[in-house]
């Protein structure tokens, strides 16, 4: 049964996690172009990630549960919650290792990349999770048109930050990276950052790349999950955009390691 | 079945295969210009359509059969478009075997997912993503025929594991007794420099089948663990089937596209690293080290999700009133198994992922003239393949734990010990890894902790090992052929066992890293923590698998063969080990005055592939010839002996609920579980 009251504190709740990861994260970059203090990055990250994983991941869900009927919905749906985190913590060890060799190859070195597309992709991410939340929190609300909406802006920012890595970062497509580079601020005629060039080039590729793979599984389970919900198939069992939301959630829960890691921590090579 | 369908199997077998040989005869000569009749191309395609014309005499068009035709056809297909593009870009587009490396490794990783739509694991997945729901159960054909297809039964997945790991063995087993052949007398005897096979001469051949003898081996030991756990976990915790049934199937059918890959390696050129696979020499070395590679990233995918449902089900699928503590060992054994699995394997998966990345897009991680380390790459590595001993041993372990009482009429001495034991070797199994590093160059300093952390180790295991003489001690000992091989284990696991603390010295591995001491140990310990408990456990559920014993007498040959020799094999290993017998070498100087000893060895390891002979042509004939057992084949008090054999389709039409505790043997009137009354009308 879905819950059809309405809970405008989980809506308002949604925006104020939104600006407090948004103000953390102009802290971080701020931080970051002054006096680059590692130990106050990673603390940033390290909170920003607990914010994600208690309000948007709902990570206490875990615990919660109907525990009497192993054949109701509810008990499935926490068997596949256990499963799905389950599967996040091992996918974890693939990007802790990825930190590992970043820290290892790299140290207190890093990257020379664009700043303001940096910080550009990390927002519109950052954003497209505030969007998936509240999508969720619709549909949680029986509101099915607001949950497509919200989803759909998610999938298309989340296209964007895609597109913004592989396309503009990666500098794959010239005729359209260049202008967009030469918009935030990039001299001309800088050398850039090649796979083959160095443990920078190879450290860098690889790290953004699994993530954007992750990005793209992403958008496509996002996909899946709009055009099954614009059939209604979620209306009463919602599971299943939990699952999404909270893969998407934890996508952006890289990321906001990932960006330091890449982009702030270290000087730049 | 019918003996007329395996015939056809096998008379598919051998034209497809020839047909294949010619076909890749001839797009071999056309691209090279000459005939090699022991050419890669040719050898492949044989293998291909031979391997794909068998299982469709045996099962048609469908399942596995089905599952091969497209890995093949994906392969073919991802490696053409890659050469196509890279034709397009004006680079090479035409290589050694055929297809260039960029192709070979595109077009593999597109056959390996090709293979899983065809299949037909994803059905029910794709389904899903269309919004369409599929039922909870599947029914499964009668009959053999299902073990060739896709069943959401863990009981047939349980068995599917098992067999594949069995025919795994069998292959690794063989390719080691081709190099111990060659090994048995110094010089080059057959493994000359002048032959010329898959691309390699004689060394290089040799080290192409040491290096896979280990992979081969290894995915055995995994395939066959998550058989054990996959079988017996639901039946043990009450459970009508694993948390996750189509995520199980995927997890066993990973594993066939996966040891094509393997075997793939063999004939695309083969790699000299051994089945470490460090850079820079992987860098370097031939074609047959990405197949491995990816091979290798594609079987790490079951290991991972066969460990999270293993630890769903635990969790969430339990009986009524089996609180933690009254859970039965092995599932506290498999629940430390999985936790190592789940999380530590991504790393294996990211190191070899990363070396393939340097291979074909010249990115540095391990290479020093870019920047790289190559200790880097030992550290990724070993961070996953130190845990994976554990991995596997400890499911082993448990069914030493689990069967000990059953044979001894006693309960499990310290139960609590032994459950927590499982989880305090998985943990302090993580901190030990740099143990395979003393020599490496890496800092020094590390040596110590390191030292400290794996003489740690034993400590838990110590724990099993005090609980399994306790529990033996004063009990009324009855030794049919599960309990020789779980005594066998206990005798085997303890020699290996004290062979570590030796390694763990710094100051003595510096002198044994890299000889056969090495080789001696780990194959102890990895006969007694799972080869022993394997056949023990198959010898033990056989029975509720099949509702028939194997054959007593031939158990007890097995048994009485395999373990002199194989006591004699790996002292003898370790004896020539400690007198500088160094490992992963095609020949030696006979100034050495080994061969002695390495024809000693051949002939053991020759001795041990004839009891697993027998014991293949037990298990396969006791199947349908074996003495029938319906009942508590072994008095167990376990919750799956309490109903008639084989296994019903749902396990456990009445649920049980735990009343007492698992192995209170001789305590007047205790029961473990008591099922609940049957329904009026249910006869």
């Amino acid at each position: 049964m879905s819950n059809k009251q309405h809970h405008p504190n989980l809506l308002s709740q949604g925006v104020f996690i939104f600006v407090y990861l948004a103000v953390l994260t102009a802290l971080e970059f701020f931080v970051a172009v002054t006096f680059n203090s590692v130990v106050i990055l990673v603390a940033v990250a390290v909170i920003k990630a607990a914010l994600v994983l208690w309000y948007y991941m709902h990570v206490n869900k875990l615990s919660a549960g109907d525990e009497s009927n192993h054949e109701s919905y509810a008990y499935k749906s926490g068997t596949n919650r256990l499963g799905l985190w389950l599967f996040l913590v091992s996918d974890s060890f693939v990007f802790g290792g990825l930190m590992v060799m970043r820290l290892s190859l790299l140290g207190m070195t890093r990257p020379d990349l664009s700043q303001t597309l940096g910080f550009f992709v990390t927002a519109v991410l950052l954003i497209s999770s505030f969007f998936m939340n509240r999508g969720e929190v619709e549909l949680h609300n029986g509101n099915r048109k607001g949950f497509l909406q919200n989803t759909m802006i998610t999938f298309v920012l989340g296209l964007f930050f895609l597109l913004g890595v592989i396309l503009v970062e990666w500098h794959t497509v010239p005729a359209i990276a260049e202008p967009i580079l030469h918009l935030f601020g990039e001299p001309e005629g800088k050398t850039l950052l090649k796979a083959s060039s160095g443990p920078a080039g190879a450290a860098f590729f690889m790290m953004t790349g699994m993530h954007a793979f992750h990005v793209l599984t992403g958008l496509i389970l996002l996909l899946i999950v709009w055009i099954n919900g614009k059939k209604g198939l979620y209306d009463e069992k919602q599971y299943p955009v939990e699952a999404a939301a909270v893969y998407w959630h934890f996508i952006d829960v890289v990321w906001i390691f990932f960006y330091p890691a890449l982009y702030l921590i270290g000087t730049a090579v | 079945m019918k003996n007329n369908t395996l015939g056809r199997a096998f008379l598919l077998l051998v034209i497809a295969g020839a047909v294949g040989y010619g076909i890749g005869l001839g797009i071999d000569f056309a691209i090279r210009g000459e005939l090699k009749l022991t050419a890669s191309v040719p050898s492949a395609f044989a293998l291909l359509f031979g391997f794909t014309a068998f299982f469709f005499g045996l099962y048609g068009y469908r399942g596995i059969t089905r599952g091969l035709v497209f890995q093949v056809a994906g392969t073919v297909i991802g490696a053409v478009l890659v050469t196509g593009i890279r034709a397009l870009m004006g680079l090479e587009s035409v290589g050694a075997f055929l297809f260039t490396e960029p192709a070979w490794v595109f077009g593999a990783l597109v056959g390996v997912i090709s293979f899983f739509f065809g299949v037909g694991v994803m059905t029910d997945w794709v389904k899903w993503a269309r919004g369409i729901d599929t039922p909870d159960h599947h029914e499964d054909e009668p009959g053999w025929q299902k073990y060739f297809g896709v069943s959401l039964d863990h009981k047939v997945i349980g068995i599917q594991y098992t067999v594949t790991a069995l025919f795994l063995l069998a292959v690794g087993g063989t390719f080691a007794l081709i190099f111990r052949t060659e090994l048995a007398a110094s010089g080059l005897d057959f493994l000359t420099l002048n032959l010329d096979v898959f691309n390699q001469n004689g060394p290089q051949l040799y080290n192409t089948l040491m290096s896979l003898h280990g992979m081969i081996m290894i995915v055995s030991i995994l395939l066959g663990i998550s058989g054990i756990m996959n079988y017996v976990v639901p039946l043990l915790v009450g459970a009508h089937d694993m948390a996750f049934p189509r995520m199980n199937a995927f997890a066993f059918w990973v594993a066939v596209p996966a040891s094509v890959l393997l075997l793939l390696a063999l004939i695309l050129g083969g790699f000299d690293t051994g089945w470490t696979g460090y850079p820079p020499l992987s860098s370097r070395a031939p074609l047959g080290v990405q197949m491995f590679f990816l091979g290798v990233f594609t079987a790490g995918w079951s290991s991972i999700l066969g460990a999270l449902n293993v630890i769903a089900t635990v969790v969430r699928m339990r009986a009524k009133g089996m609180t933690a503590m009254r859970m039965p060992i092995l599932v506290w054994a498999s629940v430390a198994t999985s936790i190592i699995a789940l999380t530590a394997t991504q790393l294996i998966g990211l190191s070899f992922q990363l070396v393939m990345f340097q291979r074909l897009f010249g990115m540095g991680f391990f290479d020093p003239g870019k920047g790289g380390n190559p200790v880097l790459f030992q550290h990724l590595f070993w961070f996953y393949s130190h845990p994976a001993v554990y991995v596997f041993v400890l499911p082993g372990l448990g069914v030493i734990s689990e069967l000990l009482p059953v044979f001894v009429r006693k309960p499990l001495f310290g139960y609590r010990w032994v459950a927590m034991s499982s989880l305090g070797i998985a943990l302090v199994g993580f901190v030990v890894w740099a143990h395979h590093m003393f020599t490496s160059g890496m800092n020094e300093y590390l040596r110590v902790p390191f030292m400290y952390s794996t003489m740690l180790v034993a400590v838990p295991t110590g724990v099993k090992f005090f609980s399994w003489v306790a529990t033996i001690w004063g009990g009324k000992i009855e030794t049919p052929t599960p309990m020789l091989f779980v005594l066998g284990s206990i005798v085997v696991f303890l020699l290996g066992g004290v062979t570590g603390p030796p390694n763990a010295m710094v100051a003595l591995d510096l002198h044994l890293h890299d000889t056969y001491w090495v080789v001696g140990h780990f194959h102890d310990t990895i006969f007694g923590g799972f080869v022993f408990p394997f056949f023990a456990a198959i010898y033990y559920w056989f029975p509720k698998a099949t509702g028939r014993k194997m054959n007593e007498f031939w158990g007890k040959v097995h048994f009485w063969l395999m373990t002199p020799s194989f006591f004699a094999l790996t002292l003898g290993m370790m004896f020539i080990g400690l007198r500088g017998m160094r490992r992963r070498i095609v020949d030696y100087d006979p100034a050495l005055g080994f061969d002695g000893a390495h024809l000693f060895l051949t002939v053991c390891a020759f001795l041990i592939a004839i009891s697993i002979l027998i014991f293949f042509i037990n298990f396969f004939r006791s199947i349908k010839h074996g003495e029938p057992a319906t009942g508590n084949a072994w008095n167990s008090r376990s919750p799956e002996w309490q109903v008639p054999s084989p296994m019903p389709a749902h396990n456990y039409e009445v649920p049980f609920e735990v009343v007492g505790e698992p192995y209170d043997y001789g305590l007047p009137g205790s029961k473990f579980v008591e099922f609940a009354a049957k329904t009026a009308g249910k006869h």
